[in-house]
């Protein structure tokens, strides 16, 4: 079963991460998932695939009552990302979820209908989340065309997706990023594959830097804090992507 | 792969089976539709003598539409067989995660069992109609055997007339043996569909 824990607590204001499954078959992408609680109401980021449902759900049961759960987010429209739409309206068919207005088309393939998915414009919004107004950052082509991300300007939180991610090996399963060097070699290879735009990379570090942000929380690997998270945006800035780092033939 | 989603593969590939055998039908249905028509011209041509060609020649002609606008009746039933097969896969997968997630789960135990008690319930209904379908494609099936039962004995009255055609008996010959063989090779291909569909009840 996944692992919930606290990272970050005021009051009746929280963010969980659901992370680390030590019984997840290798062969699925490992995934982190994020409680956002204020108050009785709790928003989840991108709940997941269908496969990983039952670890997910097991593990949010442990430290809320799932019905709280209101909305969902889905950051872009990836299988891993948002799979198990379907399972989460078969469990509440009240709950909607927010992703990029270019998804609304596509997301119910997995579930859900034209009430469920309520479209993020391509500038962002505001989210209303109990008394909690959580922005949407957007980060398209990050690597999905329609693509967002959350910041909570009180827990100084960023929820950056697939920005910051990490492949890490079966034995590196630490929460948070102890040792930046070591980490960002597991967060190369995928930045540069799976981010196609330096346009849009230069574009989001711009944008992100002037937040103020303590936590930045990938939907892969581990958490950036503190300096790691200014560290991550500077080296990202400078990195290679996309066809730029293809040998050519 | 749990009970129901193994029968509901089994039933998927079944009409898979049924939609190849279709095919396979309806062209030789439409050769015999054709050759049909051949033969009411040659028998025209012939006169008097052709007669009885000419009639048993309009209704293998008959037969031959029958058994396509059957083909074509089966063939929508099968496209309902999948529509139901695939909506009961994708309900009893979900039901199994569903499931593991409740067996997993130690707060907010009873947060899923309403949900899987009506999964449940449905994948009971739509197995019944599930079962109901194939009923009605065997139903179909039957009834292409029946009429294909009753073009070999056409095609066998067939070569009988064709020997008193006089000067266009060979050429008459040549054409009641082509619907012999063609309606003769229905009739496997639906034998084979019947026992398959019967073998999974």
């Amino acid at each position: 079963m996944k692992q919930a824990k606290t990272i970050f607590q005021q009051g009746n204001h929280s963010w969980t991460i659901i992370a680390r499954d030590p019984s997840k078959f290798g062969y699925i992408i490992d995934t982190n998932e994020y409680l956002i609680t204020s108050g009785n109401d709790t928003l989840l980021t991108d709940p997941g695939g269908s496969e990983i449902f039952p670890a997910v759900f097991s593990a949010i049961c442990t430290v809320i009552d799932p019905l709280g759960i209101k909305a969902l987010f889905a950051s872009h429209q990836d299988p891993d990302i948002i799979s198990s739409l379907g399972l989460w309206l078969d469990f509440n068919p009240k709950l909607r979820c927010y992703t990029s207005r270019l998804w609304t088309g596509f997301i119910p393939h997995f579930g859900g209908d034209d009430k469920t998915l309520i479209g993020i414009p391509d500038e962002g919004m505001t989210l209303s989340l109990g008394e909690l107004s959580v922005e949407v950052v957007p980060a398209h082509y990050l690597h999905s065309s329609g693509n967002m991300q959350l910041y909570d300007p009180v827990a100084k939180i960023l929820f950056s997706g697939d920005v910051g991610a990490a492949l890490m090996p079966d034995d590196q399963n630490e929460m948070y990023v102890s040792n930046f060097d070591r980490h960002i070699e597991f967060a190369r290879g995928f930045h540069q594959r799976w981010m196609g735009s330096a346009e849009a990379k230069l574009d989001w570090c711009e944008r992100v830097a002037a937040l103020d942000i303590d936590m930045m929380c990938p939907q892969h690997g581990a958490i950036y804090q503190g300096a790691d998270v200014m560290r991550f945006i500077n080296w990202f800035a400078e990195l290679p992507i996309g066809l730029q780092t293809f040998k050519k033939k | 792969m749990k009970k129901h989603q193994k029968n509901a593969a089994e039933d998927l590939l079944d009409i898979v089976h049924l939609n190849e055998g279709i095919k396979q039908v309806v062209v030789i249905a439409f050769h015999i539709n054709l050759m049909a028509l051949n033969a009411i011209l040659l028998a025209n041509r012939a006169g008097k003598i052709a007669l009885g060609f000419g009639v048993i020649s309009k209704e293998l002609r008959v037969l031959a539409v029958e058994l396509t606008q059957l083909m074509h009746a089966l063939k929508a039933e099968a496209h309902d067989s999948v529509n139901c097969i695939t909506v009961l896969l994708r309900q009893e997968r979900r039901r199994l995660l569903l499931t593991a997630a409740q067996s997993q789960v130690t707060n907010h135990t009873s947060a899923l069992a309403g949900v899987i008690e009506s999964h449940a319930a449905y994948r009971d209904e739509q197995v019944v109609r599930i079962k109901h379908l194939r009923n009605e494609l065997l139903g179909k099936l039957m009834d292409a055997r029946r009429i294909c039962q009753f073009g070999i004995a056409i095609s066998r009255s067939a070569k009988i007339e064709a020997a008193y055609g006089g000067s266009f008996s060979q050429q008459l010959k040549e054409v009641s043996t082509d619907f012999d063989q063609n309606i003769h090779a229905i009739l496997p291909a639906l034998d084979v569909l019947c026992n398959t569909l019967e073998d999974n009840q």
